[in-house]
Order: C-alpha cells, then sequence, then structure tokens
C-alpha cells in the first residue's frame, strides 16, 4: 500500500479509530473504477480528545494540517510534502456515523476497509454538491453489484435520509428503450429493487 | 448531528446514452479482471497515479 495512505491509516488504528476509504479512490472495492485526483479518508471518532490523538500521531509520521480540526467539522486537509488528502469525520456532508454503517464496514484489503456497497451508494446520492460523475458513479455500482446488494438495507437507507424519490429516479431509467445488449440486466436491476419493495 | 433533507441537490437527468455508457465501462472493469487484474490491484494504480510514496 502507499506508504502516506498506509501513515494515515495507522494513525487511526494504532489508537483504535476506525478508518475507511471514500470517493472515486474507493470505487474499485465495488468493482467499478473511474481516474481521480482526490484521496478521501474517512474517520470516526466520537470524542476532541480521540481527534486530537489521531492529529498527533499523523504529525509523528511527519503528515500535517493547516487547519485546527474540530470534531463538528466535516473534514480537514493534511498534507505530507507532495501529497495531499481529505480526512472526512462524516461519510459524507449530508449525515453523520452511525453504529450501523460502523458495524457494516468491510475489508477491501489488509489493513484497508470500505463502507458496505448500499451505504457507499447514500454517501454519492446525498451529497450536498452531488454532480453528474456521482450519478453515474451510481449506475455502475448498482449494475456492478445488482447481485450482492442489500436491496433492503438500501431501502432503509434512502428513506432514512430522505432520497428514496431521487433513487426511484435513477431506477426508472433502466426501463427505458436501452440497447438490447444490456436489456436483461437492466430488468434485472429493476426487478432487484421492486421485489425489495415488496417483501 | 443533523441529516440534511435532499431538496438543494441538483435534480437527476439521465440519459439512454448514460445508462449505456454505465454498462460498457462496468463490461470493461470485467475485462480487466478476466485478464487477471484485481480489484486491489486497480487500487493500487489509482493512488500511484496521485499519490507520491517518498
Amino acid at each position: 500500500m502507499n506508504n502516506f495512505i498506509k501513515k494515515i491509516i495507522e494513525s487511526g488504528s494504532n489508537i483504535g479509530i476506525p478508518t475507511v476509504i471514500i470517493g472515486g479512490l474507493a470505487l474499485p472495492a465495488y468493482n467499478v473504477a473511474r481516474s481521480t485526483l482526490d484521496i478521501d479518508i474517512c474517520i470516526y471518532v466520537d470524542s476532541q480528545d480521540q481527534l486530537n490523538k489521531f492529529v498527533t500521531n499523523l504529525k509523528k509520521k511527519n503528515i500535517y494540517t493547516k487547519q485546527k480540526p474540530k470534531i463538528t467539522h466535516d473534514l480537514f486537509v493534511v498534507f505530507e510534502k507532495k501529497n495531499e488528502a481529505e480526512i472526512w469525520l462524516k461519510p459524507c456532508d449530508a449525515f453523520d456515523w452511525d453504529k450501523k454503517m460502523l458495524n457494516k464496514t468491510r475489508s477491501f484489503q489488509e489493513n484497508l476497509e470500505v463502507l458496505a456497497v448500499e451505504d457507499f451508494i447514500i454517501t454519492k446520492l446525498g451529497r450536498t454538491d452531488r454532480s453528474s460523475i456521482d450519478i453515474s458513479d451510481i449506475l455502475q455500482i448498482l449494475i456492478a453489484n445488482k447481485d450482492n446488494i442489500d436491496w433492503k438495507y438500501l431501502q432503509y437507507r434512502l428513506d432514512w435520509i430522505g432520497l428514496t424519490d431521487d433513487f426511484v429516479e435513477i431506477i426508472n431509467v433502466f426501463s427505458l428503450d436501452i440497447d438490447s445488449r444490456y436489456r436483461n440486466m437492466a430488468k434485472s436491476v429493476v426487478d432487484k429493487f421492486k421485489k425489495s419493495n415488496e417483501e | 448531528m443533523e441529516k440534511k433533507k435532499g431538496s438543494s441537490r441538483t435534480p437527476i437527468n439521465i440519459s439512454v446514452a448514460d445508462v449505456e455508457r454505465a454498462f460498457k465501462k462496468v463490461k470493461e472493469f470485467q475485462k480487466i479482471l478476466e485478464k487477471g487484474k484485481t480489484p486491489q490491484q486497480i487500487f493500487e494504480d489509482l493512488v500511484r497515479l496521485i499519490a507520491v510514496d517518498e
């Protein structure tokens, strides 16, 4: 693993702070990839003291921030000579961590965790500055993970964040008159969503 | 901490071409996996593009 990312993750894990990769860099964990320029890492801290310890650990590894991170902030930026990363204190600017989300994180590779696919979708859909890139990511994640998604849990999260209508709009596009090569797979996405609605 | 509701977000506008492009990209990713690369290796490749190992 890249040394910079490794040092950030170790700064958390050494003091029991859960750490996950989020944003575009996490996409390969969901069988999707695109170019990205950002390193976004999300940590779960439940006190200012814990956050201070994390920042101190980073300093010991020559990773600095120009900010004074507070537990109430969304994120802060850290630097190391030629590297830079955003450290998020919540998985998305629209919502905070909860226990369920924390318990559902999964290992992507040794010492590297990611959010459950359903929660990752919500981070993309929920962003206050959501862009067409986020929507494209969601489409690809749905296609690539249609057989693995816990559709019931996804519905729970959509309701929780109040974005069911937006998600239904996305699902509806799979019913459009698309290329015959993709029609069966598209139908399968729609069916799985509908089935979880009926259960 | 409060959740922010979705009213200020950009509306969702997806065309048929967008969906077809998404299918194509997923297929391309699958082809890379079939050639023997793992999602973990693809992650490392992406990291190498944006981070410098000192």
